[in-house]
Parts: structure tokens; sequence; C-alpha cells
């Protein structure tokens, strides 16, 4: 049984976050980071976006900084995320490893299997979305607002939102799995121009793993023991614990510095040209 | 995922699923059938601007589709003389017409020997059945 590396549960700051995902996704391109999966909190709340959103139009930045809510921009694609009570992971690996096809949409219905086989050992049946959204639906700011194709549902609501970004044959997926959630602070961080989005809205799309569990078992780091347990069983490898190495670590620092702290990526998407790291 | 694509003879291809029409020192770039399909849906394109140096093998743009930014990479070197921003009001195009009126830029090439590195479309069909695993 082939064995990869677990990085396990630590709450980082929005732009440690995506800074070491990305430091990863980078070193198995290059062939020097094995198949890694990570789980990790948000210390403190953040928002990130998808890479193509809008800060200015999609974000009230003003509410973010009185409310010390850090704002970062992902390397993946998809929609707004308000991250505070949630156990978020990040798997990365080549396309080609394991059961996975060349194809996005495969990547996320076996990523969504094993979430899916973990979440059944807490006894919550949950499933996967069929149907893709429409374009008028995906047309908003919310990445909760709208279940996706290969996302999970929990009686019919989505529970965990996903995204990924794929580069040299290798893939970076990384998803955040709700234990709470609070439509009015999600609705108070992203815009919604359209006003489609309500508080109403929320409550009827999205849910929630606290509201399946009993009291104390929303324990992240408990979590994310039984999602290592479904990832084991659907890829049929062993994860073994492990951290970031020095090549890793140096890239994250070089990441954090250039890119995620940097205004110009995380408000327009660009990285200033004397810090691009190639 | 595999269907039968669309490989066109008179234009050569990427590794990383660009196609290349070229003329004379002009090359006109797109995404090939099987891209297009591998990515799904596509939502949003970046692509270059015009007088941008691009080099073989390297990102020229980006293109997002189900949650999911994939890097558009140049298969050949040169200056961007030409941008198609029809694509960005309707993305669609890229999905549903990838040769025609889904094409990205038109590079003027630098180097013509760079050409010996893409794939003629039979090649390329090679190619894409090993990569699905159909080989």
């Amino acid at each position: 049984m082939d064995r990869w590396r677990l990085i396990p549960y630590h709450k980082f700051s929005a732009f440690e976050n995506m800074a070491i995902d990305e430091a990863i996704f980078r070193g198995n391109q290059l062939g020097q980071s094995p198949p890694t999966l990570r789980f990790y909190g948000w210390d403190p709340p953040a928002l990130s976006v998808g890479y193509f959103q809008d800060v200015d139009q999609e974000v009230d930045v003003g509410y973010c900084r009185k409310n010390r809510v850090d704002i970062v921009r992902r390397p993946t694609g998809g929609k707004a995320v308000f991250h505070d009570r949630e156990l978020t992971y990040s798997f990365i690996s080549s396309e080609k490893q394991g059961p996975f096809t060349p194809g996005v949409l495969g990547t996320y219905l076996v990523i969504s299997r094993c979430i899916l086989k973990g979440i059944a050992g807490l006894g919550i049946a949950a499933e996967v979305a069929q149907d893709s959204p429409s374009v008028e639906r995906v047309n908003t700011a919310h990445c909760f607002s709208f279940p996706s194709r290969y996302e999970i549902l929990i009686a019919g609501k989505k529970v965990c939102g996903s995204a990924q970004t794929r580069a040299n044959g290798a893939f970076l997926q990384h998803g955040s799995l709700l234990l709470c959630f609070d439509p009015a602070k999600a609705l108070c961080a992203i815009r919604d121009r359209r006003g489609r989005v309500t508080e109403d809205t929320l409550r009827e799309a999205v849910t929630y793993l606290g509201a399946y569990l009993p009291e104390g078992q929303t324990d992240p780091e408990y979590l994310s023991g039984v999602l290592k347990a479904g990832f084991e069983d659907i890829l049929r490898v062993e994860f073994v614990e492990g951290r970031l190495t020095p090549e890793e670590e140096a890239l994250r620092d070089k990441l954090l510095t250039d890119k995620y702290l940097s205004g110009q990526w995380n408000r327009e998407g660009r990285v200033p040209a004397k810090d691009r790291i190639s | 995922m595999f269907r039968m694509m669309v490989f066109p003879d008179d234009l050569l291809y990427s590794r990383e699923h660009t196609w290349a029409r070229v003329d004379g020192n002009l090359v006109t770039v797109g995404l090939t059938d099987y891209g297009q399909a591998k990515l799904g849906e596509i939502l949003n394109i970046d692509l270059p601007e015009v007088d941008t140096y691009v080099e073989q093998d390297e990102p020229f743009g980006t293109i997002e589709s189900a949650a999911t930014v994939t890097e558009l990479i140049s298969p050949v070197s040169g200056d961007v003389v030409r941008v198609n921003d029809d694509i960005a009001d309707d993305v669609g195009i890229i999905n549903s017409d990838p040769y025609d009126t889904g094409w990205m830029i038109v590079v003027e090439m630098t180097d013509a020997s760079e050409l010996d590195n893409l794939l003629d479309s039979s090649e390329y069909n090679d190619y894409v059945l090993g990569e699905e695993g159909l080989d």
C-alpha cells in the first residue's frame, strides 16, 4: 500500500494557509513533494475569494477591516467563502496518481467520495450533487449559495465547498467543511449586488456538520481523523503524518512575503513583476 | 470522459492541450477540443495584452471552469500581436467552437524551430489516448 503524507490539523492565518497550500502544490509539480492531505483552520476568521473574483465589487472591505476579518485571494477558482468555524482540507497530487484522471470533474468526484466516506463514519448520510448549476446561479459572489456538480450535500443542502487549481500535471484542491454556519456574518462580508442571496436563501441552501452531531463532536482535530480514514479507504493508501520539507518552508515564506501578504495580489489578483516566483 | 475528439490536420499541438495554426511567422493559439472537454464549462479567462512576450511551454493566461483555475501554456515564443477580446464576453465559445471563433491569441513567432517540439494531429491523438490510459 502506498504511503502518502498527512499534515495534521493546525490553525494559521489566511495568508499562511494559502502560502502553505501553494508551496506544496509547486513542490509536487517539480516532483519534490509527495501527494499530501492537509487539514487546517483559520485564525483569525477570514474571507477568501476565488482567483477571478473582483474584491472591490464582491467583498465589503470596510466590514472586514472593521471586524478584523482578513481577506485573501486563493490560487483556486470559485466564489467567496467566509472561514470561521469549519474544517478545511487541501489535497495535492499529480493528475495521474492513484485513481485520479486528467479531467477536472473526475477529481472532484474522487475527493467527494473520500469526504463522503468520512462523514458516513459519523453516522451521517450525505450525497454528491449530480447536477451542474446554471450560469445564472453561478453568477453570485457566495460559494455556499449553490452546490456545484459533485459537491457534498446533507439533506439536499451544501455542507462543503471546494475549488481547484491545476498546473504542470498536478492539482491542488481545497475545501471548507462547515462545522457551524452564520448566514448573517457571511452576508455582511460578501456583497451580492443583485440582492438575490439573503439569510433565508442561505439557510435553505446551506447546512453544517454541527447540526447533525452531539455537542463536543465538532472538534476539528477529531473530525480530521475521521476524514483521513475516509481518504485512506477510498484512495487505498496510508496517510503518514509528516511536516513541510525545508524547501517547502522556504517557498512558503517567499510566497507569504511576495504574494499572499501583498495587497496587489489580494485586491487585484496580480503579483508585482519584481516579486514573481517562477 | 473520453469521446471522439476532433484534432484538425492543419494544426500543430502542444502536450499542454493548446493548438497552433501557423501562417508564416504568425501563430494563432487556442485550446484543443480535448483541452476544453477536460476542463468542462468555461466561466472566466485572463489573456495577455498585445505586445506581451510569451515563451514556449510557459503560461500566457489562465482559465476558470468548475471552480478550477488552469494555466494556458503557449506552444511558441514571441510577441502577442492580437488578442481575441470577443471571448471575454462569451467564454462559452471556447467550449463550443475551440478551433475557430474560440481562438485566443496570435503570436509573432521568434524561433520557428520551436515548431519541431509540437505534435501533428496523429501524434496528438495518440498522446491524448495515453493520457486517458487508452493507449
